[in-house]
């Protein structure tokens, strides 16, 4: 049953280049689809451990801005004499190193913050989300600071010197992006199901008992931090080499604060919630674009948040759940009274 | 004070004089006894006694302030509770603790966290031993329900459970780490006296299949009923320790429990 929705699911979303000719609704569709990997990445982290990272856009950015300078190249005066030179490296190489740069920061964060929980790993990431920005806006020999990094190179992807394809349009980066996204979430499903899935799970639900059955809290919370993170860095990535252009405001709280109502309006700990409420938040802006004011967007965008939270304080995809449950049973129930009589 | 002989003669756990106060609070001044193999040892006491902190401490949930905790002479003093739960001491909590957002049957298989050997990078690249694993911790979380006679509960939220059965699953998530010494606290405290009677059967059977139990309690039937022995704390220190028979006429305990009676009356 849900093997046919997920199939289903799957040829829609290959389908939709083949007859969508508007390259607009395909762009949107490729931002979308790059906030929901880094949704999918908070889940982990928020749905699955129970920990709140408000810095998750750190991550993200760390990966956009390795990814770009490793694909650009740059070079680094380190004292009067010696200058550190990078050479520009292929877009692929580039990625993997934003992935691993992001990872790498997400096992120091995991180190640091999880000796501590709740409000103050909150204010941990927060303030570590605002050192990476101020950082990125300062050291302008390596960022170019807000005069922002430009030229970055698409993705390439094909055998060198053979048969190579630079992603300039579209319908490639389309699919490259769900490439990714079904690999992420092939990747978070395995590791839910599994016994460290548990393990994580068993943290959020009662720390204490999970620890009395032998669980290392900290090890199963930094495990979880650094796939978390080296999954957002994998979307920064991708969003580095669609768009071509970064600059310091990547690190904006506004995106974290997306990610979160993306996962929390979806359904946090679940595998589906951060795709649901990431396709209902990333296409809602521009859906209200073509018949709303500006200030109008807005305040639809707020009334609908508040509206989910309210009536659907679990998330959309539990509160689905939970209705066809309840409705296959009154079926089956009824069912049994027809027979009864 | 009388010392039992027992017939079981390895000392599984051995606590020797640990103290701790919370500020100026002494909640334990000075605490010592030992539970041998395949005993079943009950620490009871009026409230506030240190029952509960005693458990704490040798869980490592609290860090004592002085004084030894050896296990099969390996010291856990100092130890964090997932280590103690390593060496199997696994406790059960006062409080009605299970993972409320979970299944009864996922409930036990986090309690086999450790019987489990998966590494994260095999199960991120799916290999065939990790469903393999999964199946086998599943059947093993099936035998587990079993033997606590909650196997008709397993696929149910542990949050739709009765208090009763919610009571089982918890001592059914501590028999999944595998424990050789089981610490159970107030496991029966809120069962009506027919489920007391059917646990107390449970406990038999778990203590016969080969893990020693230190109780917690205070309900006297299961206490005196069950243990093979019995020690009494009162403000931080022991004041009894014996057979549940001795325990019943020392006049220490009732003093402990009843207060000093006006004896010339």
């Amino acid at each position: 049953m849900s093997r046919w929705i997920s199939i289903l699911w799957l040829a829609f979303l290959f389908s939709i280049p083949l007859w969508m000719i508007d390259l607009y609704v395909l762009h949107i569709l490729i931002n979308t689809g790059i906030f929901v990997i880094a949704a999918m990445s908070l889940n982990l982290l928020l749905g699955y451990t129970g920990q709140l990272s408000l810095g998750h856009v750190a991550f993200f950015g760390i990966g956009a801005y390795v990814s770009a300078l490793v694909s650009l190249g740059f070079d680094l005066e380190l004292t009067d004499t010696y200058t550190f030179v990078f050479d520009a490296k292929p877009v692929w190489i580039a990625f993997l190193s934003g992935i691993i740069a992001a990872g790498l920061f997400g096992w120091l964060i995991g180190r640091v913050a999880f000796k501590v929980r709740g409000a103050y790993f909150v204010i941990v990431t927060i303030s570590f989300a605002e050192v990476v920005r101020l950082v990125s806006l300062n050291w302008i020999d390596l960022t170019e600071g807000p005069m922002a990094l430009n030229n970055i190179q698409p993705f390439t992807l094909g055998i060198p010197n053979l048969w190579e394809m630079t992603l300039y349009q579209k319908i490639p980066n389309y699919y490259l992006v769900l490439v990714v996204a079904i690999v992420c979430y092939i990747l978070i499903r395995r590791l839910v199901h599994s016994r460290i899935g548990r393990a994580m799970i068993g943290l959020r639900e009662n720390e204490p008992l999970a620890a009395s059955v032998g669980v290392n809290v900290t090890h199963y919370l930094v495990i979880a931090t650094v796939i978390s993170a080296a999954m957002a860095g994998a979307a920064g990535g991708l969003y580095t080499h669609y768009f071509r252009i970064i600059d310091p405001d990547i690190f904006l709280f506004i995106y974290t604060v997306t990610m979160v109502i993306m996962v929390v309006s979806g359904g946090k700990g679940t595998l589906a919630g951060p795709i649901v409420g990431g396709i209902i938040f990333g296409l809602l802006p521009e859906i209200l674009r073509e018949f709303a004011a500006p200030e109008m967007q807005w305040i639809i965008y707020g009334i609908a948040m508040i509206l989910i939270v309210f009536f659907l304080p679990d998330g959309i995809v539990p509160a689905l759940k939970n209705w066809w449950k309840n409705h296959r049973s009154k079926r089956t129930d009824s069912a049994e009274m027809d027979a009864g009589t | 004070m009388k010392t039992v002989k027992s017939d079981m003669s390895e000392v599984l756990l051995n606590v020797e004089n640990i103290a701790i106060s919370f500020g100026g609070l002494v909640a334990i001044s000075d605490l010592s006894f030992n539970v041998h193999k395949g005993e079943i040892v009950s620490l009871i006491g009026p409230n506030g006694a240190g029952k509960t902190t005693a458990f704490n401490i040798i869980t490592g949930f609290l860090k004592p302030n002085s004084g030894s905790i050896t296990y099969r002479d390996k010291s856990l003093t100092g130890l964090a509770a997932h280590q103690v739960a390593k060496y199997g001491v696994v406790r059960t909590f006062q409080k009605t603790s299970v993972f409320d957002g979970n299944t009864v049957i996922e409930n036990i298989m986090m309690g086999l966290h450790l019987n489990g050997r998966c590494k994260v990078w095999e199960v991120l690249l799916g290999l065939p031993r990790v469903s393999i694993e999964n199946t086998r911790l599943e059947e093993r979380a099936l035998e587990i329900l079993d033997l606590v006679g909650l196997s008709n509960r397993a696929s149910d939220m542990a949050s739709d459970l009765a208090y009763g059965e919610l009571r089982l699953l918890e001592v059914a998530i501590a028999l999944a780490a595998e424990p050789a010494l089981l610490l159970l606290d107030e496991p029966a405290s809120g069962m009506n006296p027919s489920e007391t009677a059917s646990f107390m059967k449970t406990v038999s059977k778990i203590r016969d299949e080969g893990t020693t139990i230190l109780l917690v309690e205070h309900d006297m039937r299961m206490v005196m009923g069950i243990s093979d022995r019995v020690v009494v704390l009162n403000q931080g220190e022991i004041i009894a320790s014996g057979t549940p028979k001795e325990i019943q006429n020392n006049p220490k305990v009732i003093h402990a429990y009843l207060g000093y009676g006006d004896e010339d009356a």
